[in-house]
């Protein structure tokens, strides 16, 4: 077995553990022991889902990213799994992103869409994510599926610093960057119950792509089996 | 049921109580610091504990005082109006037609409610929706993949690589 999905499997188990602390504690923190923001209200708990999405969408692109230069240079097909999982996990969170944003945006701005900077890169990035799963689909040969979709996903990259500064280049609708080099705008109690959510969201995307990682890496396996199998039986 | 299984389920099992648990302790905490009542329902039931109420200020109803922290307004419920007096912060975000959340206690001899706190429309649904859209697919996302995990290993465990035929 090749040994990063043994090490997937060896730590999996400490991950899950972690991930349903982390999301245990900041559930509680979000919707029962923070205060209601000044000026917000209530509807400011919706930042401790909304964020959190935001973050592991960008960061399931970074990875996503990394995965495809290591395929193209090690040309490894675990790799490829690695990069492809996280792949149908950053479309889970990206729309996760825009749902919940959506969702606040309407009693924070009276809208439940504007084609602001941040929002429209961020869909930008779902269409991207979308485009590299059913490139995957309709491939008939493996290694041009694999290898295609590493350069669309290297090509896409592009966007994910346009996501994260879009609010700081253009003036718009979305507030700016929380935490920048001009310091910090958010008070401590908001801002611990808001850490405890992200932090318990990277476990969780760290757990759901060795989870899918491992899935494909035996969906993969499989089908090399009965491959051999039917060779064998039909010789 | 194999013990992989019956762990497998009973993990589950654990981060739904979890997460009901939550739940529970949320709606506790909405019905305690947030919900509010309506004009109606407090002069229905008139009782002399600390509540919020929410409602519409009646165009024309809104007086202040030249002091700044007192104002008097009719608070307007679904079929019935309640009068409030006001004495506290924030006077001047009080207009006509505005929807507003009272923290106070009811005079029962007056008939009247005597506010000291304005906080604002919690919007809360908005808040639940968010969370039930955000945990529960996150939850069935998780699950359906852990599942095919585990079948696809005991299908790998189980396929034959090589069966001769039967001659």
């Amino acid at each position: 077995m090749n040994k990063l999905i043994q090490w997937m499997r060896r730590l999996e188990g400490w991950f899950g553990l972690a991930t349903a602390i982390f999301l245990a504690v900041g559930l509680y923190m979000s919707l029962i022991s923070s205060p209601p923001d000044y000026y917000q209200g209530e509807i400011v708990r919706i930042m401790y889902v909304h964020v959190p999405f935001a973050q592991t969408s960008l960061l399931s692109y970074l990875v996503l990213f990394i995965g495809s230069i290591w395929y193209l240079w090690k040309k490894d097909s675990v790799i490829d799994n690695l990069s492809h999982a996280t792949a149908g996990i950053g479309v889970f969170f990206t729309a996760g992103e825009l749902v919940t944003g959506s969702i606040w945006g309407k009693p924070a701005w009276n809208t439940w869409w504007s084609w602001d900077a941040r929002m429209t890169s961020a869909l930008v990035l779902l269409l991207i994510l979308v485009a590299y799963l059913m490139l995957r689909v309709f491939m008939d040969d493996r290694d041009k599926e694999a290898r295609y979709a590493a350069i669309l996903a290297i090509v896409g990259f592009i966007d994910l610093p346009i996501v994260y500064f879009s609010v700081e280049w253009w003036r718009t609708l979305h507030q700016p960057l929380s935490v920048s080099q001009r310091g910090l705008a958010i008070s401590q109690e908001i801002l611990i119950p808001l850490i405890v959510m992200t932090i318990g969201f990277y476990l969780l995307f760290t757990y759901m792509v060795m989870v899918r990682t491992r899935m494909l890496y035996l969906g993969h396996l499989l089908e090399a089996k009965k491959g051999r199998f039917l060779s064998q039986a039909h010789l | 049921m194999s013990r992989v299984k019956t762990l497998f389920y009973i993990r589950w099992g654990i981060i739904l109580l979890v997460i009901f648990t939550i739940a529970v302790l949320g709606y506790q905490r909405y019905l305690r610091d947030v919900a509010s009542l309506t004009p109606d329902q407090i002069l229905e039931h008139p009782s002399n504990e600390t509540v919020r109420i929410s409602g519409m200020i009646q165009g024309g109803s809104l007086t202040r005082e030249d002091d700044g922290l007192s104002a008097s307004f009719s608070l307007q419920g679904n079929n019935r109006s309640l009068i409030v007096r006001y004495h506290g912060q924030d006077t001047d975000s009080l207009r006509d037609l505005k929807v507003v959340v009272v923290t106070g206690r009811m005079n029962t001899k007056t008939a009247e409610f005597e506010g000291e706190a304005l906080s604002l429309v919690p919007n809360y649904g908005f808040v639940a929706v968010s969370y039930l859209l955000g945990i529960l697919p996150t939850c069935l996302f998780l699950f359906l993949m852990e599942r095919k995990l585990r079948l696809l290993y005991t299908e790998v465990k189980e396929a034959k690589l090589y069966e001769p035929e039967v001659m």
